[in-house]
């Protein structure tokens, strides 16, 4: 029943083959199964890393050269980045996003713990069914409820414009992250709650003491995966924020850039790697949290 | 279980509750006094920088004659986000909203979304008959209600490359379909490999401005009965349209190749654009267009675009659209409101400067005969697009734009040859198009 | 009822845990009947009514659905296209992504390096990702093509073409791989070496090593990627409507009417005429159908994945 949570090991040795005092003909063989692996994985590195590169120098290319189908920039235009962040709004969608994304996961990791770990560790009546629900809200399209949920915001709450409507929701659990959390608690054994009980703590101080504090590996990993998906999303702003530009997001936004600059394809492609950028550092600052968390999801029983 | 009972009770209640609550959202009021200070919102859907100081220099001429009123204009707004907004309604909904297309009046005026002007008209003396052309106004109302006045027009017409012209040895540009297949099987030029350098004209729908409703206005088509039901089927301009522009397509090459280029265009609102690069001989476009072309290198000239041979005497016509602004039904200064629309959409001078500062085609008759517009004679060539009596506009429809769209699908499988019966796929689009209409009433 | 019988000390303390629990999962309690019972409910109401956001709403019968079944072209190409995602675009991401996952663990050199190229494009912004791709396999004025060209490869039109809007779809989905690459190199660093090891002395070869020994390992991470895939297939949406509407080149402007789905809805999906139905032509009625035809989809889906469990709830400790 563990979950899966340990980092892959870097560089492990996963091939038996290579030891043991080879015959010459084995030792050709491994070379050239070197050769075979190293030039697939360089020309799959291609594929993965060439469109960012052509991102690249699309945008510090001229208006025209970027529509030239050519690929390195006669000049560079790194005037393309200030005219970006100076577009009317851009700042904007950089505080929008950020605001939705921040308390998005904090509401989100609040309100999901504890429902976690009682769906974890408590015994009751029910507890599969809960589980069961959990599970199924979390394979619904958001879209088969978004009809009626967007009524109500904008027509009885006034609060389309704006993206509290999806912020607010988020204070109540999110059916994804309560189930990963739930997976991750599942590992922390029972005696150490036992005898925090012992101690005379509360179900709620052995939740902040004991709990939270061991669970922190699989809460940043969910706090990281809330704080994309949050980021990455264009649905929901498209549904509530649309109608008032002054709420666009990073996400939202970008498209809209393109249709305000038909005809900038640098600009545009700044503006792309503007919106990849922070996601990008943030990986490579919480590299650790977020293997460990996408691993996480592939959890089995 | 009697506790599993009242939770579900309760839930239900809740959502009934909730339910009952949905009708319309906010209204609005005329009770305002536009003497009084008061700050509208104004929301329209230019976006470039020039569009945007015209535009905003048109509110700042206002202001000045109105100084109790501040205007808050936001630019870049789409219709999909006018018509969402004034559904959901709220402190940020806009007074005062525009439309860059005509599509949504119907839906607007029966809606009651946008508010009937007429009155506003009565209370400060504006006779519409006397001050807007009437096609101007039959695609700003819906069934005698006028919710919408029009803030310029736009006129199609042909753009052609007068040295291609001479290249080939065609003298003027064509007046009849005839005409215009001869001339554009002549333009066309192959490249080696089975490319084009040039094409005469090229008719698929999906090009630029090229949406099937702006060509068939050319024949003048009504699209629906006196009851409102389609009749595209028992209209006969609607199959010889089609044919023509199958017919246009055969003698240049064929759907495939002519496609295969057009996808290798270049954005039309960029220098890539593929009449100013030389790749197109003729152009459907609108009166905007000339602005961008004034670098472009090699001659060029305007004029109407061609009609059937059996109605040569409407030569002279074409499509006509515009932008359109109306009042919003939420908005509680719609007096004020009706300030800024009156001396957006009347006011000559404030007409005529805004036309030349993004050059549209002013929508007023004063306007439109005003010695300050502009003179170039490509730019007037639209103008008197704009004033045939034979020049025509999309009906009005409950559905919006849908019949457009079900129109322009249909264009699309026929121009690509999936099609096979066009007087069955014609039936089969009108059912089409009233299964849509029923299902948008009530 | 409890028995009356019990000690009281020992009914209060049932009574207290029971509060308890409620008192932990309040937030999702609260939740989930304010957001997602409630919208379930209304949506069914919905879909029997006439409403188009401004009026009251008025009863149809079933309009809506007849309307949504028989009348509408679109629901056809949308349902087709969602289908042929969820079949193709998932089977090939959980190839792709083995493949990828076996090549990491394979290589030797350089490792940190190709994880990190591997991985990367996933965390790219999926409208970003998008837009990017639609550059980049723009016929005219994109890279791929001038460079394809220059290699003497007929290249096709990518996101323009009918025929090519999907599978280039499928491509952007490849090259943000990301996070199956991570989940199956887990996987299969996690396989027993042991089991290698036995497997080479019987002096198996490797696809029979594949069969006999990595695939039975590892089959559950591949239902696993398999289920998650489908679901997230099904609310396929952002990365379509951004191709779709980027790649036919209408910008807001004079008469714009916009079709979704470009080119010839090839890529529309069931959510995206969701949207369109309900937030374009304030079709609410339709829309709800639609929405619970998504739901149905989605409810048998799930079924079928607790029925075979796919390793998500069996964890009961």
């Amino acid at each position: 029943m563990t979950a899966t949570t340990t980092l892959p090991a870097p560089a492990a040795p996963s091939r038996p083959a290579a030891r043991r005092s080879p015959a010459p003909a084995a030792r050709r063989r491994a070379a050239l199964e070197w050769i075979a692996v190293h030039t697939v994985a360089l020309a799959a590195a291609l594929f993965f890393l060439l469109p960012f590169v052509f991102v690249f120098l699309t945008s510090v290319m001229s208006d025209d050269q970027a529509m030239s189908g050519e690929l390195w920039p006669h000049e560079w235009h790194w005037s393309n980045y200030a005219e970006v962040f100076s577009t009317p709004g851009f700042a904007d969608w950089w505080r929008n996003s950020l605001l939705y994304a921040g308390l998005g996961t904090l509401f989100t990791v609040c309100s999901s713990v504890p429902v976690a770990y009682a769906l974890a560790k408590f015994r009751f009546r029910g507890r599969r069914t809960a589980m069961l629900l959990v599970i199924s809200t979390m394979m619904l399209p958001p879209q088969v409820i978004v009809i009626p949920m967007y009524l109500v915001w904008a027509q009885q709450l006034h609060l389309s414009g704006s993206l509290w409507p999806l912020i607010i929701p988020m204070a109540f659990g999110d059916a994804y992250s309560i189930f990963l959390l739930r997976q991750f608690l599942l590992t922390i054994p029972r005696e150490y709650l036992e005898s925090a009980r012992i101690d005379g703590c509360g179900e709620l101080r052995t939740l902040l003491r004991v709990v939270v504090p061991m669970a922190k590996p699989g809460i940043a990993a969910v706090a990281l995966f809330q704080f994309f998906y949050c980021w990455n999303d264009y649905f929901g702003p498209q549904i509530y924020a649309a109608q008032n530009p002054g709420a666009w997001t990073l996400s939202y936004g970008l498209e809209s850039f393109k249709s305000a600059h038909s005809v900038n394809w640098n600009l545009t492609m700044a503006a792309t790697l503007l919106v990849m950028a922070p996601v990008i550092a943030v990986f490579f600052f919480a590299q650790k949290a977020f293997v460990e968390g996408v691993t996480l999801t592939g959890v089995k029983g | 279980m009697p506790r599993r009972t009242a939770s579900l009770l309760s839930v239900l209640s809740t959502c009934a509750l909730l339910l009952a609550g949905c009708a319309n959202p906010s209204t609005g009021s005329a009770e305002d006094d536009p003497t009084k200070p008061v700050t509208l919102r104004f929301w329209h859907g230019w976006a470039e920088k020039n569009e945007v100081k015209a535009i905003n220099d048109s509110i700042a001429r206002f202001e000045e004659l109105h100084p109790h009123i501040r205007v808050k204009a936001i630019g870049n707004v789409t219709d999909a986000t006018v018509n969402q907004a004034l559904r959901a309604g709220g402190d940020d909904a806009p007074d005062v909203v525009s439309s860059f297309t005509t599509d949504n009046v119907g839906q607007y005026c029966s809606s009651g979304m946008w508010v009937d002007l007429d009155p506003f008209m009565k209370k400060t003396g504006l006779d519409k008959h006397r001050v807007f052309p009437t096609a101007l106004l039959d695609y700003t109302s819906y069934r005698g209600e006028q919710c919408a006045l029009p803030l310029l027009a736009d006129a199609f017409g042909l753009y052609y490359n007068k040295d291609a012209f001479k290249e080939v040895g065609i003298e003027r540009p064509p007046r009849t379909m005839s005409e215009l297949k001869r001339d554009a099987a002549k333009l066309t030029r192959r490249a080696k490999g089975g490319g084009y350098e040039r094409v005469g004209f090229m008719p698929n729908f999906r090009l630029y401005e090229n949406s099937p409703e702006r060509l068939f206005a050319q024949w003048g088509p009504s699209y629906f009965d006196k009851r409102g039901k389609a009749r595209l089927a028992e209209e006969p301009a609607a199959r010889e349209f089609f044919a023509t522009q199958r017919e246009l397509i055969r003698r240049q090459g064929g759907y495939g190749p002519l496609e295969r280029f057009r996808t290798s265009f270049g954005d039309e609102m960029s220098s890539q654009n593929a009449f100013l690069t030389g790749k197109l001989a003729m152009h459907l476009d609108g009166e905007w267009r000339g602005r961008s072309l004034k670098d472009a290198p090699f001659a060029w000239g305007t004029a109407p675009l061609p009609v059937p041979d059996d109605r040569p005497e409407t030569y002279g016509r074409g499509f006509l659209t515009g932008t359109v602004v109306g009042i919003a039904h939420s908005s509680t200064h719609q007096n004020a409101a009706w300030e800024l629309v009156k001396f957006l959409t009347s006011d000559t001078d404030q007409v005529v400067a805004f036309a030349n500062a993004i050059h549209n085609v002013p929508s007023t008759k004063a306007a439109l005969a005003s010695p300050e517009l502009d003179s170039d004679p490509a730019f007037r060539t639209f103008l008197r697009i704009a004033g045939n009596r034979y020049s025509s506009a999309l009906p009005a429809s409950i559905n919006g734009g849908q019949y457009v769209a079900s129109l322009q699908d249909f264009g699309y499988a026929v121009e690509s040859g999936r099609v096979p019966d066009l007087g069955k796929g014609l039936r089969e689009l009108d059912e089409q198009i009233d299964a849509d209409n029923l299902q948008a009433q009530n | 009822m409890a028995p009356l019988t019990a000690a009281p000390a020992l009914r209060r303390k049932a009574v207290r845990e029971r509060l308890r629990t409620l008192g932990f999962l309040s937030p999702w309690l609260i939740g989930f009947t304010v957001f997602f019972g409630y919208p379930l409910i209304a949506t069914v109401y919905f879909s029997f009514m006439h409403y188009n956001q401004i009026e009251t709403p008025t009863f149809v019968g079933l309009r809506n659905w007849r309307y949504v079944f028989e009348q509408m072209p679109l629901f056809g190409p949308a349902l087709w296209n969602t289908l042929w995602l969820v079949v193709v675009m998932v089977a090939l991401r959980v190839v792709f992504g083995l493949g990828i996952g076996l090549l990491v663990t394979k290589v030797k050199t350089g490792v940190g390096f190709f994880r990190t190229a591997f991985y990367l494009p996933y965390l790219a912004p999926p409208v970003a990702a998008t837009v990017a791709f639609v550059f980049l396999l723009n016929p005219g004025t994109g890279p791929v093509n001038a460079i394809l060209g220059n290699l003497g490869i007929h290249a096709p039109n990518w996101f323009n073409d009918p025929a090519w809007a999907k599978p280039s779809l499928v491509m952007l989905s490849l090259w943000g791989i990301g996070d199956l690459m991570v989940i199956f190199m887990a996987a299969l660093l996690d396989v027993p070496r042991e089991q290698y090891e036995a497997a080479e002395l019987d002096g198996a070869g490797a696809p029979a090593t594949f069969r006999y020994v990595t695939w039975p390992s590892i089959t559950p991470i591949v239902m696993f990627a398999v289920v998650t895939g489908v679901v997230q297939t099904m609310q396929y949406y952002t990365q379509a409507l951004v191709a779709g509407k980027l790649a036919s080149g209408v910008s807001v402007g004079p008469g714009s009417v916009i079709q979704p789905g470009y080119p010839d809805h090839s890529t529309l999906t069931v959510p995206q005429l969701v949207y369109s139905l309900g937030f374009q032509n304030f079709n609410t009625g339709a829309a709800c159908v639609l929405s619970l035809v998504l739901f149905a989809i989605a409810m048998a889906v799930t079924t079928l994945l607790m029925r075979r469990r796919a390793g998500l709830l069996s964890a009961e400790d």
